[in-house]
């Protein structure tokens, strides 16, 4: 099996697996805080107030705003209330 | 901090970027992550980074001496000193008050009454996995089958590095050093492996361990008087099905971030419950511990199989009792070890550790062992020995066969005996499959399977069985 440090620049960048596990990180993070903003937005209320804290919760909230406008949080929020009918259980 | 969580998340989405910038200067980035280990080590109580330290310093030079020593009674003081100051460390914060209210209740019920004092110190989490890395280093380097390393970052990064800090695998300290005196390289990543290991790992804690405990194992052992028959056999299955998916978990997400960082983690767990015997058993269950128990104890220390039958056998029950009480200051962590231990020397006894004749001796082999594991757990998650008794009592002469057991919990439990019934060269499979698809499908997969937890998981995520030891 070839090893990846000893491949040409060019197939590298293609068969790179740590940018490609950069890739899988980030997008997926981004996905999430997407599709449940709200998941953002609460763990940052529950830190210690802090002006860095403030910076990040306004954007979450903007975030959660704009996920909301477009309708990317519908998916969660449904799937979530359909599990919650089925089997009884409640957020707290 | 703990791994399901956003904290982790964020946390990770620094160091991981991080640390491969500074993978070309390896030094730098070993300190990198010796500090991001320390804090994320922090995060429980931050004086507890100090004992860390002092750990790692103290057996980082006492190698160095043992290193420079030549063989002789000088040498062997020394190491024997660096052992007992390892183990007083874990006997003074673990089980000092343990064994003083055994002391106490063994004189009282001769008639005698003592007035010991006791202290009071908050348990330093992972103070188990720590001492065994530590003792790890310092054996090998006494043993000579270890060079001591003179780099101090080295041996900080071996103490507490993130991913196994807290609750392991116990990794050697020969392969990891042999880890940090090079950059990584990026053949060093298997993407699948590492992608399959956290997204499995994760959805075994937050909805099968976490389901199982909260809706129905943690009120069946609470008060298990209250229960049939069949919820408690069932309890004891979903015991037996929760620990694996708790603790499998920890260190199956632990194997995939270290990885992701271009580290390799030695495998932890291997479908332990299709085991035929109870060596098979600790073949498959938390195989870094059973290794090092192995190795540095039953062998090194206490002889192994070397000197007579009747001295293999008791050398099993000491490893197996003292692996019991590792796990935390109780005796019915010492009951369990020495159950297992027992069930050992019997497998010697009649000779059942080959493999077995038929299919049916198989099958009946593995109906006894799995039944013996479920069995064996009880003491290990009652909260005392007498708690354990009632449990037992009550399942075998309440005789009633209605359950508690909700259709979620059922379904969850169903999961959980998958995780054992599906064959792991189907993981595999899949694994090839996810490294051929395209980089978007790479990242829909994860995506959505974390989606689809979040969407089943709890409203809190309780912490892993395995911190508190």
């Amino acid at each position: 099996m070839a090893n990846a440090d000893d491949i040409p620049a060019h197939q590298a960048r293609r068969g790179n697996p740590v940018r490609a596990a950069a890739l899988i990180i980030y997008a997926t993070f981004a996905l999430l805080i997407l599709t449940i903003p709200q998941s953002l937005t609460n763990w940052l209320n529950d830190m210690n107030e802090s002006p860095v804290q403030q910076v990040l919760l306004r954007a979450a909230e903007g975030v959660q705003t704009a996920s909301h406008r477009v309708g990317l949080d519908i998916p969660y929020r449904t799937a979530r209330a359909t599990f919650h009918m089925l089997t009884g259980k409640e957020d707290d | 901090m703990l791994f399901p969580t956003i904290s982790f998340a964020a946390f990770f989405a620094v160091v991981f970027p991080i640390t491969w910038l500074l993978n070309d200067r390896n030094a730098w980035k070993k300190w990198f992550l010796v500090a991001a280990s320390y804090y994320f080590y922090a995060f429980w109580k931050i004086e507890f980074t100090l004992l860390l330290l002092a750990s790692s310093v103290g057996n980082f030079y006492t190698a160095l001496l043992l290193g420079h020593l030549s063989d002789g009674r000088a040498r062997r003081i020394i190491f024997w000193l660096a052992v007992t100051a390892n183990l007083a460390l874990l006997g003074v914060f673990k089980y000092y008050n343990f064994f003083t209210a055994s002391l106490i209740d063994a004189l009282g019920s001769l008639g005698i009454s003592a007035n010991l004092p006791f202290i009071e110190l908050a348990l330093p989490i992972a103070i188990s996995f720590l001492t065994f890395h530590a003792l790890s280093y310092v054996i090998d380097v006494y043993d000579r089958t270890l060079k001591p390393t003179t780099s101090l970052v080295d041996i900080l990064l071996y103490i507490s590095f993130f991913p196994h800090l807290v609750a392991g695998p116990i990794v050697r300290a020969n392969k990891f050093l042999a880890q940090t005196t090079r950059c990584s390289r990026m053949s060093d990543v298997k993407l699948a492996h590492s992608v399959f290991l956290i997204i499995g790992g994760l959805f075994k804690k937050v909805i099968i361990a976490n389901y199982l405990s909260t809706d129905f194992v943690d009120g069946v052992f609470r008060a298990p008087a209250d229960f049939s028959s069949l919820d408690l056999l069932l309890g004891m299955y979903a015991y037996a099905l929760q620990i694996y998916c708790d603790f499998s978990a920890y260190t199956d997400i632990a194997i995939g971030v270290a990885n992701l960082l271009g580290y390799e983690f030695p495998q932890n767990f291997n479908q332990p419950y299709r085991a035929l015997t109870v060596q098979d058993f600790w073949r498959r269950w938390h195989i870094t511990l059973s290794t090092w128990l192995r190795d540095y104890l039953y062998i090194r220390a206490l002889g192994g199989n070397r000197r007579g039958r009747v001295r293999t056998y008791a050398n099993l029950l000491v490893t197996m009792g003292l692996g019991g009480l590792w796990h935390g200051a109780s005796w019915n962590f010492c009951i369990w070890g020495l159950m297992h231990g027992t069930a050992l020397v019997v497998e010697r006894l009649l000779d059942l550790t080959g493999a077995p004749r038929s299919r049916i001796a198989a099958a009946l082999m593995w109906l006894v062992t799995f039944h013996f594991v479920c069995f064996a757990w009880v003491f290990f998650r009652a909260s005392s020995f007498d708690t354990s008794l009632v449990y037992l009592k009550t399942l075998f002469s309440d005789g009633s066969w209605r359950t508690t057991m909700t259709p979620l919990v059922g379904c969850v439990f169903v999961l959980g005996a998958l995780t054992q019934i599906i064959p792991a060269r189907w993981f595999a499979a899949l694994q090839a499959r996810y490294e051929a698809v395209p980089l978007a499908l790479k990242v829909a997969v994860p995506f959505a399977t974390i989606f689809m937890i979040a969407v089943a998981a709890p409203g809190g995520i309780p912490p892993f069985i395995y911190f508190q030891f």
